[in-house]
């Protein structure tokens, strides 16, 4: 008995801690970031452009505008390709082939982000450089790369989410003379509608958080882009590129655009777990 | 546009009396074999019931006829079924108009998570491209031949989810109606359903006889007893005997039969 009660007590411990480490987390970077805003201004410090911390100017509208387009890339990319490999793989395949296919894709989460990002600049620049123009490293490259990345997230939850659509709902469909395809299209992805849109905002802040792929084959230019071969340099490279040698105001920029991330993480999060209980 | 002689007082020649006809019909599940020499004959426009102790193939003969078995896995059937004279499994069946033509209703109503409207136009709109005002034709009709629609006209747009279970099943029946299938197989559609839900289904598979064939599979004595006009008993994936519902009740001719109605087999 006793020592039920003492297991207790730890396994409590351990994930207050884990909480708490959280919490603390959030709350040093609310404390480093928020006092540049406050004296910025946040219309300055979030609508301007116009980056040049050692002189004192604080704008991140270019690496909002950046991360926003980069990441709505990856989405116009990652999620019709992930969507229809989803739809393939619970709907049109064995059972079998779903069981040996789906832990393979969940894998290639676990690829380290650099090695995406090696691949890009080996494989992808070069090809873009040579064919499209450009520098190569650009919003382009970083879009697909990181909608390749966002595939394993946008497959596994959609395909959970279509596994979860009851049977007889098919039945009934194919029992009407409906096709599997008019099944499909009609029935069974109108009722996984919650799960999917869970799946392309987790996709999202996936894309939207990831920095070493994007740093490496986006070019990290400091403009707000005209063309999808220009290159790019989003919040999160900004932040892993300069944190090294940042001090004072800029150091704190740096936090405070790490409070800009967070709330937009915090949203997209917020949203896929409204939707899912929403069922 | 034909005309008809009028020497010819005899008209197009009657439909054959037996809409669906099962010649030496075998089924195996991989190596289990749940049917087993089925042949029978099935009337036009008549309630036929099917009973039989839990896994004797109830679920498994319905499915045969409109080839929902074709779904599962590993299934192979020998025989022949007959509908409207063709054979269903024939090379120039498509699939599709055979599931129009044979509608089913599920043991758990399965309304689609759409509108009351969405699940009756479903069949319709799979079928043709239909307008709205055929649309709200066929809505009324189906929901008015289950006596649903002064129920439920005002609120077509709510999601069917939301009805009771009864009005649930009646919506199915209705979705099915919508295609005008031939022929309705029902398996055990009452078995979620209280008494007198249960009572009220059973009087409108009364209505849909005069339009329809029915083929019914039951658990519940009583209700074969009541509502049909013909009964089989299935044991062990045979069908020991078909004949009218009052005969099979009555005097049966096989012990099997007898044991199973005087509840022997529980
Ligand atoms: N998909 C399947 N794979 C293998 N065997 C099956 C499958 N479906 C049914 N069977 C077997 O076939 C036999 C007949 O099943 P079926 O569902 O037709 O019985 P039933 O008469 O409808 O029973 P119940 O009254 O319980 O619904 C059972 O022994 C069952 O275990
Ligand atoms: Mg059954």
């Amino acid at each position: 008995m006793h020592r039920e009660k003492f297991i207790e007590r730890v396994l409590l411990l351990l994930a207050l801690s884990s909480v708490g480490s959280l919490a603390l987390i959030t709350i040093f970077i609310f404390l480093e970031g928020f006092p540049l805003i406050l004296s910025v201004g946040l219309k300055d410090f979030i609508l301007s452009s116009h980056w040049a911390p050692t002189k004192g100017h604080f704008g991140i509208l270019a690496m909002i505008i950046s991360s926003v387009l980069v990441t709505l890339g990856a989405m116009i990319i990652g999620v019709p390709l992930g969507l229809s490999c989803a739809i393939v793989l619970a709907e049109f395949s064995p059972k079998r082939l779903k069981m040996v296919l789906k832990p393979t894709l969940e894998l290639l989460a676990g690829i380290p982000s650099v090695v995406y990002g090696f691949l890009g600049v080996i494989w992808l620049v070069p090809l873009i450089r040579n064919y499209l123009g450009g520098p190569g490293l650009s919003l382009l490259a970083g879009s697909i790369i990181l909608g390749i990345m966002i595939l394993p997230t946008v497959i596994s939850i959609s395909i959970d989410a279509l596994t979860a659509v009851p049977d007889p709902y098919r039945d009934g469909s194919l029992a009407l003379g409906a096709t599997r395809w008019q099944t499909v299209s009609r029935v069974v992805l109108p009722a996984a509608r919650s799960g999917i849109i869970t799946a392309i905002i987790l996709g999202m802040g996936r894309a939207i958080g990831e920095t070493m792929a994007v740093i490496m084959v986006a070019g990290n230019a400091l403009q707000i882009p005209t063309s999808i071969l220009d290159p790019v340099r989003t919040l999160t490279s900004n932040i892993a590129l300069e944190l090294g040698y940042a001090a004072g105001r800029h150091r704190e920029a740096l936090f405070a655009t790490g409070i800009v991330l967070f709330i937009i993480i915090m949203i997209l999060n917020l949203s896929a777990t409204l939707i899912t209980r929403r069922r | 546009m034909t005309i008809f002689p009028a020497a010819s007082d005899k008209g197009p020649p009657a439909p054959a009396p037996d809409i669906i006809v099962l010649r030496r019909l075998n089924l195996f599940y991989g190596t289990f074999q749940a049917l087993q020499d089925i042949d029978v004959t099935f009337p036009r426009q008549a309630i036929t019931a099917l009973i039989g102790p839990s896994g004797c193939g109830k679920s498994t003969l319905l499915r045969t006829l409109n080839r929902m078995n074709d779904l599962i896995e590993g299934v192979r059937i020998e025989g022949e079924v007959l509908i409207d004279g063709q054979d269903i499994f024939g090379p120039d069946v498509v699939l599709t108009d055979l599931r129009k033509k044979v509608g089913m209703v599920f043991q758990r109503p399965n309304p689609f998570p759409l509108s009351i409207y969405d699940n009756v136009v479903y069949g319709p709109r799979l079928h043709g491209q239909p307008g709205k005002a055929e649309l709200q034709e066929i809505l009324e009709r189906s929901l008015t031949a289950v006596e649903m629609w002064g129920e439920v006209k005002d609120r077509l747009k709510t999601s069917a989810l939301s009805l009771t279970e009864e009005q649930q099943q009646r919506l199915c029946i209705a979705r099915v109606l919508a295609v005008e299938p031939e022929i309705l197989l029902m398996d055990e559609p009452c078995s979620a359903l209280d008494p007198l839900a249960t009572l009220r289904i059973e009087e409108l598979m009364q209505e849909l006889k005069r339009n329809y064939t029915i083929i019914i599979v039951t658990h519940n004595m009583q209700q074969a007893a009541r509502a049909s006009d013909l009964s089989g008993f299935m044991y062990l994936g045979e069908l020991i005997e078909i004949g009218s519902t009052g005969d099979i009740f009555t005097r049966p001719k096989d012990s099997r039969t007898e044991d199973y109605i005087t509840g022997k087999y529980g």
